[in-house]
């Protein structure tokens, strides 16, 4: 009994000693390792561990170390609100997220709680201080995106008639973000848009909806799926020779698209806000030398980048003693230019526009690899916030 | 009514009443008290999921009376909760107070309900599955492009409920708010179906003929237990949505609906306090098997990666021993172990 009680007061004494030694700075989590997102939940989630490991290394944030508290939520809105209210009782100062449904889901409850949070759901409404106050995300918004692309195809369009332009998404809410601001900048360019159609997310043939696009003979189409529905899109085109550029959205093109799709993919767009495995930057030396030299997807890369520039935040908001989740997004709102180790286009805040940037670049997909074709920069318009 | 050992009835009322012996009460009325004081021990984690599960078990209760009593299976139960939810959210947004803008969505629900109940006159069984499938297709579609109205694909910001002045913005108010609709649902749904109709329910569940041939009326009765099941699920919705404070319409897909009927099939299938247990079931199990996950990585560093990733199969093979081993659910293995304790030391 003697020796019971000297292990208790030993591990009180030891308890209390970590807790004072516990200065770390708690950053939570939320991945879709297991759900319907999981095949691109899982590498993100991987780059994000990944720079917390590089951080962590470096000697942590002016000498803290972050401590990542990470949940599976297996894409499912009342999991992920589980996971958030259990970080914030375990101190989390700052939120890593995830998809449409649980980032829509926290917004007003980060927003009053002052729990920051970088997402990978790039819906532009996210990008409006007034709605999301919160909230950030380190890629160009996906209408953004979308607008960039259609400005790039308008500068290099050579022929006397109009480019004709048409729309394939899923009818689900990340694939119908970006069309309303699509249709409107395409009219506004001068595209004539010829067709729109729905294939879902789970499809497994897209033959019917094809072939009364082709009917009008578009010159691009604009896919915003993710990686199976685009796969089954391509190869249903390459079925029909069709003639048309098909421009894959972000969730849509990456490595698995390319060996999903096989030679389907040759010749059409694909857009990125990041750099791909391999490229000559800076932060790829880095990404190689922690993963062992395996090849990540491009997912991965963003999620590195995500973690980079909210350590940015948080290094900032120590510097001004206020480590805090009002103080970290107060620090964040200050970055400007910053440059997450060349993985993605620089990367500015400011207190009424949270879109960080307003580049893409645009890859020509190949069988065996992707090629960057151009960098597309557009102006930080007003009346594009939040749209 | 099946008596307890050496319960003797001499009138109906006697035998009607839900508590029949001073023990249940006195266990129930402790039941509460610590119920009520539970949250200031407990983290705001813990309260948060305690919300959580009062919201289950409205919605939990609702459909065990429309499936478990009545007979009708419905798949579109998550959306239904999503009409309430919506309801609610644009009645707030327009200024209505709160509690009339919850119960008004309640009633618009109800209404919803009751015209995708229309076809259960014909449709029974399976048939009926696909039906209510249907209502949850084009409900959620409805969610996703009556943009004017519910905001579409960007979804909608609400506030914290306001009753009289008093703003429930932390998980611990919440906490008695949602408590105490949820112990009003559960005592509705157990009163009626004490009534006539939840009687006549039961009858149509059992066999529709001879419910028929004893002179009731199958159309009336079905839209009735479509009707109150979804005026609870549309309050069930109305509290998600004031709770989250932002609704998208990702939030009530066909997921929620199936997780809603595990939850009174692992609960048990007509039973009141089935719909409870199952409830507080399905909505702790991604917890404590996140739980387990946690600290097993603290032994096996990579153990939670594939533990995770397993834990849909855990989820589906839970659901399956129940379907095999407990086909009446928790409910039904509750009783046993009361009788047990009753009956001990004698095997009868």
């Amino acid at each position: 009994m003697k020796r019971f009680m000297q292990f208790i007061l030993l591990a009180t004494i030891m308890a209390c000693f970590s807790g004072v030694a516990q200065a770390e700075i708690r950053i939570g989590l939320i991945s879709d390792l297991s759900g319907a997102t999981s095949d691109v939940g899982r590498p993100y989630a991987d780059g994000v561990k990944d720079a917390v490991k590089y951080i962590n290394d470096q000697g942590g944030i002016n000498g803290q170390k972050i401590h990542l508290m990470q949940v599976d939520y297996a894409y499912n809105v009342q999991q992920a609100l589980a996971a958030y209210n259990r970080f914030k009782s375990q101190g989390m100062v700052a939120l890593q997220g995830w998809g449409t449904a649980d980032t829509e889901a926290l917004v007003r409850q980060v927003a009053r709680d002052r729990i920051p949070t970088f997402s990978a759901s790039y819906s532009a409404h996210l990008t409006d201080p007034n709605v999301a106050p919160y909230n950030f995300f380190i890629a160009a918004d996906y209408s953004t995106q979308l607008r960039g692309v259609l400005n790039y195809l308008h500068r290099n369009w050579d022929k006397d008639r109009a480019p004709r332009l048409a729309f394939v998404y899923p009818n689900h809410p990340y694939g119908l973000a970006p069309i309303p601001a699509g249709r409107e900048y395409a009219r506004e360019l001068g595209f004539e848009i010829v067709g729109e159609e729905n294939v879902g997310l789970g499809d497994m043939d897209a033959t019917t909806q094809l072939i009364r696009l082709n009917r009008n003979k578009p010159d691009y189409v604009w896919v915003g799926g993710t990686i199976s529905s685009t796969a089954v899109i391509l190869k249903d085109a390459e079925r029909l020779n069709m003639d048309a550029v098909f421009i894959t959205n972000i969730w849509g093109s990456d490595e698995q698209l390319l060996s999903l799709a096989g030679s389907s993919v040759n010749g059409h767009l694909g857009l990125q806000t990041g750099v791909i495995y391999g490229a000559d930057v800076p932060g790829m030396a880095v990404i190689e030398e922690i993963t062992g030299g395996r090849p990540q997807m491009t997912h991965y890369i963003r999620g590195f980048a995500s973690m980079l520039v909210m350590a940015e935040g948080i290094r900032i908001a120590m510097e001004n003693d206020e480590l805090n989740g009002s103080g970290i997004r107060d620090a964040v709102r200050t970055l400007r230019d910053f440059d997450p180790m060349g993985l993605t286009p620089a990367v500015s805040f400011y207190p009424d526009d949270h879109r960080p940037n307003m580049s893409v670049y645009i890859y020509r997909l190949h069988q065996d690899g992707m090629e960057l074709l151009a960098e597309e920069e557009l102006e930080r318009r007003d009346d594009w916030l939040g749209k | 009514m099946q008596g307890k050992c050496g319960l003797f009835f001499t009138t109906y009322a006697r035998e009607s009443q839900v508590f029949h012996t001073g023990f249940q009460k006195s266990s129930l009325a402790i039941f509460f008290i610590v119920l009520l004081i539970s949250p200031f021990f407990l983290s705001s984690y813990q309260v948060s999921l305690l919300n959580l599960i009062n919201i289950a078990v409205i919605g939990a209760v609702s459909l065990n009376l429309l499936t478990g009593s009545c007979g009708q299976i419905s798949l579109g139960h998550g959306a239904f909760i999503g009409v309430g939810a919506y309801a609610s959210g644009v009645l707030t947004l327009s200024g209505m107070p709160f509690l009339p803008a919850l119960i008004l969505a309640g009633g618009i629900t109800a209404m919803v309900g009751m015209i995708f109940g229309i076809p259960s006159l014909r449709l029974k069984g399976i048939y009926l599955a696909i039906a209510t499938l249907a209502a949850q297709l084009i409900l959620v579609y409805i969610f996703m492009h009556w943009t004017s109205v519910t905001g579409g694909a960007i979804g909608m910001g609400l506030d914290t409920p306001v009753i009289f002045g008093f703003d429930f913005d932390t998980d611990l108010k919440m906490f008695y708010l949602t408590l105490a609709f949820a112990v009003l649902a559960v005592i509705m749904v157990k009163n009626v179906l004490r009534t006539k109709s939840g009687r006549a329910f039961v009858a149509i569940r059992d066999f529709h003929l001879s419910a028929e041939s004893v002179g009731i009326n199958l159309f009336y009765y079905k839209l009735q237990a479509f009707g109150i099941s979804s005026f609870l699920a549309g309050i069930a919705g109305g509290l998600w949505a004031h709770y989250t404070m932002y609704i998208t319409p990702e939030q009530f897909e066909i997921t929620l609906s199936i997780s809603y009927l595990a939850m009174i099939i692992i609960g048990g299938l007509g039973s009141v306090l089935g719909s409870v247990f199952g409830a507080v079931f399905i909505t702790l199990l991604p917890e404590v098997l996140s739980f387990i996950a946690d600290h097993l990585s603290g032994f096996f560093p990579n153990i939670s990666t594939y533990f995770l990733a397993m834990r849909d199969g855990i989820f589906g093979l839970i659901l399956v021993l129940f379907l095999i081993f407990e086909p009446d659910g928790l409910a039904r293995r509750w009783q046993l172990a009361k009788s047990y304790f009753k009956l001990h030391p004698f095997a009868h």
